[in-house]
């Protein structure tokens, strides 16, 4: 059960639905009745995304140019800018492409997710490797239509000693999946995975991540926060799997959130499984609204309540912001932070 | 390499499960196997009346269209149904039994499992101790409640199952069913079906019941499994304190043991709910033999302020897979579960708790420690949920795993769910093995290792101890120690 399967098969049962463990708190079944025809191609030339124009680009499906896939040579160091663009409404596509980082090199990709039509459906599946000792850094801004369905599942296996790092920011969509799986086959391979998801009206973003320690030594550092208000929803699943063997592996993972409505909701289901001993591993999940000491403090020095507000907010998401490792991303990323709260 | 010869030479000499004993005594069963007509059977033994036959004809209607889940994380061959006896009980005169009429044998296994079933070997104890009235269990009937008249003189009923079907079914009508409902689960659905006995609680409104009641379960048929049906209503500003304790022998074949157990807390009403499980767990070396635990164990705050606290001390089963929950419907009602899950040996556990906050200002707290030794696994699994009109539900979610041995695993699964943005939730989660320089330096201070493991285990585990009434806390506290023999060195 795939949206890829269902995309090319045009069968809306094959969708994912709650019924499907790992997809209770999504159910595309239940919301897609028919499935819309395939996604048409387009040439149209786009303006600067939020990291510039592209290196590489993504549109309704089809990677534009000769670029079969995204390689970086052993020892080098590259920054990628790839834009997945939605350019159409109420139709649906699906695309792949493979990202490989050489021994030793370096990769910054920054991607952004455009919605510029209405009502589509979408899956995007990147698979990603770093070789032994490379590094791989990755950067995405989602913005996708507020009625769109979007898909977006990033493969990864790391190599002895690579390290990945990963940031994802996103307004969500009618119905939103950001799914990452990571395998760690390799000797201390480290990750830090990131995630910021800021919600309004009847947005839903679902931040899904699978980490499976496989190797010796490894280390998973994960922080996801987000915000949500009107009737929007928010769901976190984070899995940590320790695999017999796989000594010596230190793995953390945070959630918070906060519900600034009534009627938003957040759910969250931080799993670890562990099959080594020698391992130290932790998650922790908190959800709640704003500390009101914090806001009573802020207000007692003079500063208006929604300008209080917003300062707690931004405080709250940068937190994951700030663990960006290269300083352009990071500078875009606070910047699409600051812009995407005023609306929240 | 002396010490560690010594250690495995004393692990062999112990006896690891001491209940493990079989009572010979002249038993009836019902023909193997499960169909409607078994079903009549039990109700026709139970002498009851019409309404419950059907009760239990409909739920087991339903049992036949439902399928076995497969959700949690154990493995085990698939249970035949029809390859069991339903019903096994100590072949008794008619009527109800004085303690004088009770068979020696069966008194003789109380005794060997310490548990006082006359009175005045109660009131003999140390003096000053406290009372408890005992309902005892043996396979499929109850064999004798203690302390039934004092109890009676506040008011309190405590008494069988059964007895409550015949003496009281204006309050069995009401709220049988209406915790755990027949079709809840495919367990709790067989359960309805075939229940044979268990114990029942009334503490009307005010009371504060003078004594710790407790149930004792004990399987002894081959062959067969316990379905026994708890039922708790504490009306309006009552309290009551309840513990269970269970063991059977140790046999190759897996029995099965699927349990009801419903609480119903009226307003400002009070339960404490306590259980020492300690099934056997199937041979530590194969693995072979043991209970499958699959209990449904819930509790509903129904009235404002009340409030329902579940401890649990899980040491033994070869499969466990319960979660003892509250449904928070009053006001300002609170929930509270404490859980120390040991398992060794082949032993599987998935066990957690759900804490539905449907009230307003309704707060919740789980602790939840597990220990994993030998080839075994234990998993936590919670799901904590408020509704949109559970403005003000507060949660604190502390999960601790503790693993001992290269080949055992652990894992938290919990769920959170929440709906309005007046609600405060935390969870936290570690997973850790046994510190090397903490045993390291207990054993340096001359203790040998397993009591080294026994002594951090036990402050691993201490928040939840202290949740235990006494003297269960200081038998849950051994009963880790026994538990985790033999699982280093």
């Amino acid at each position: 059960m795939s949206v890829s399967q269902a995309i090319a098969a045009g069968d809306v049962a094959l969708l994912p639905s709650r019924r499907d463990e790992d997809w209770r708190w999504t159910d595309l079944r239940g919301l897609i009745r028919a499935m819309p025809p395939v996604s048409p191609a387009s040439e149209r030339r786009f303006e600067a995304g939020a990291f510039g124009d592209g290196d590489v680009l993504m549109v309704n499906g089809v990677v534009r140019g000769d670029v079969e896939a995204l390689i970086v040579p052993a020892g080098e160091r590259r920054t990628v800018r790839l834009r997945v663009i939605a350019d159409t409404s109420h139709t649906a596509h699906g695309a792949d492409l493979s990202v490989s980082v050489g021994e030793a090199g370096e990769l910054t990709l920054l991607e952004s997710y455009e919605g510029l039509g209405e009502g589509y459906l979408t899956e995007t599946r990147l698979n990603l490797s770093v070789d032994a000792g490379g590094r791989l850094e990755r950067i995405v801004l989602a913005a996708d239509a507020a009625d769109a369905v979007a898909v977006s599942t990033a493969t990864v296996v790391l190599a002895k000693g690579a390290r990945f790092e990963q940031t994802t920011l996103t307004t969500g969509a009618r119905r939103q999946r950001l799914e990452t799986r990571i395998a760690h086959p390799g000797e201390g391979a480290t990750v830090r995975m990131d995630a910021g998801y800021l919600l309004d009206g009847q947005r839903h973003a679902d931040l899904t991540t699978a980490v499976a320690h496989e190797g010796v030594g490894g280390e998973t550092s994960q922080l996801t926060k987000g915000i949500v208000r009107d009737q929007a929803r928010g769901v976190f699943q984070g899995r940590i799997v320790v695999e017999k063997g796989a000594d010596k592996t230190d793995a953390r993972m945070g959630h918070h959130a906060l519900i600034l409505s009534e009627k938003a909701e957040i759910d969250a289901k931080p799993e670890l499984l562990i099959y080594a001993d020698d391992v130290s591993c932790a998650h922790g999940n908190t959800i709640g609204a704003l500390d009101e000491d914090a806001l009573f403090y802020a207000r007692q020095r003079g500063i208006p309540d929604a300008q209080a507000r917003a300062m707690l907010a931004e405080a709250f998401v940068g937190e994951v912001v700030d663990r960006i490792a290269n300083d352009e991303a990071r500078d875009v990323a606070r910047q699409w932070v600051a812009t995407h709260l005023g609306a929240v | 390499m002396v010490a560690v010869k010594q250690t495995v030479e004393h692990v062999e000499s112990l006896e690891a499960y001491k209940h493990g004993f079989i009572t010979d005594i002249d038993q009836e069963f019902a023909p193997k196997g499960l169909n409607a007509d078994i079903v009549r059977f039990i109700s026709a033994k139970k002498d009851e009346p019409e309404w419950m036959l059907q009760w239990r004809l409909e739920a087991f209607e339903r049992w036949l269209a439902m399928e076995e889940p497969t959700w949690a994380k154990v493995n085990f061959p698939r249970i035949d149904y029809q390859d069991a006896y339903y019903y096994a009980a100590p072949k008794a005169k008619d009527g109800p039994m004085s303690l004088d009429e009770v068979d020696p044998e069966l008194l003789a296994t109380y005794a060997k499992l310490g548990i006082p079933l006359k009175e005045q070997e109660v009131l003999a104890g140390v003096q000053g101790a406290p009372k408890y009235a005992v309902d005892a269990v043996f396979d499929s009937v109850s064999v004798v409640t203690t302390f039934k008249k004092e109890l009676a003189a506040v008011g309190v009923i405590f008494c069988s199952m059964s007895e409550a079907i015949r003496e009281h079914p204006e309050l069995v009508k009401k709220y049988l069913g209406s915790v755990v409902p027949t079709s809840d689960n495919y367990f709790a659905c067989l359960n309805s079906a075939v229940f044979s006995d268990g114990s029942f609680v009334y503490v009307p409104p005010g009371v504060r019941c003078p004594m710790e009641l407790s149930t004792y379960f004990r399987i002894n048929a081959a062959e067969s499994g316990q379905f026994e049906r708890t039922l708790i209503i504490v009306d309006k500003g009552a309290y009551v304190s309840y513990l269970e304790g269970c063991t059977a022998p140790m046999r190759d074949e897996n029995q099965l043991h699927a349990a009801v157990v419903e609480l119903v807390a009226l307003e400002d009403a009070e339960i404490k709910y306590s259980t020492v499980q300690n099934w056997y767990p199937g041979d530590p070396k194969t693995g072979k033999g043991g209970i499958y635990n699959f209990v449904t164990k819930r509790a509903d705050c129904r009235g404002d302020r009340s409030k329902v606290s579940w401890t649990q001390v899980e040491t033994g089963s070869a499969v466990t897979w319960k979660y003892p929950s509250c449904v928070l419907r009053g006001n300002d009602s609170s929930g509270e579960f404490y859980s120390i899950a040991v398992t060794n040996g082949f032993q599987q556990a998935d066990t957690g708790t759900k804490m539905i906050h449907l009230g307003a200002n309704t707060k919740s707290r789980i602790i939840s420690k597990g220990i994993s030794a030998g080839k075994s696994s234990n998993t936590y699994r919670g799901l904590v949920s408020a509704h949109p009109k559970a403005k003000g539900a507060r949660n604190f979610t502390q999960c601790d795993s503790l693993l001992i041995g290269k080949d055992c695993a652990a894992h938290t699964v919990p769920y959170v769910e929440a709906r309005n943005g007046q609600s405060v939730f935390e969870h936290e989660a570690t997973t850790t093995r046994l510190s090397d320089d903490q045993l390291f330096y207990v054993m340096q201070r001359g203790l040998n290792q397993e009591e080294a493991v026994a002594l951090l285990v036990n402050g691993f585990v201490k928040d939840v101890l202290q949740q235990l009434p006494m003297e269960f806390a200081v038998e849950a506290q051994k009963l880790v120690a026994i538990s985790l023999e033999g699982s280093v060195g």
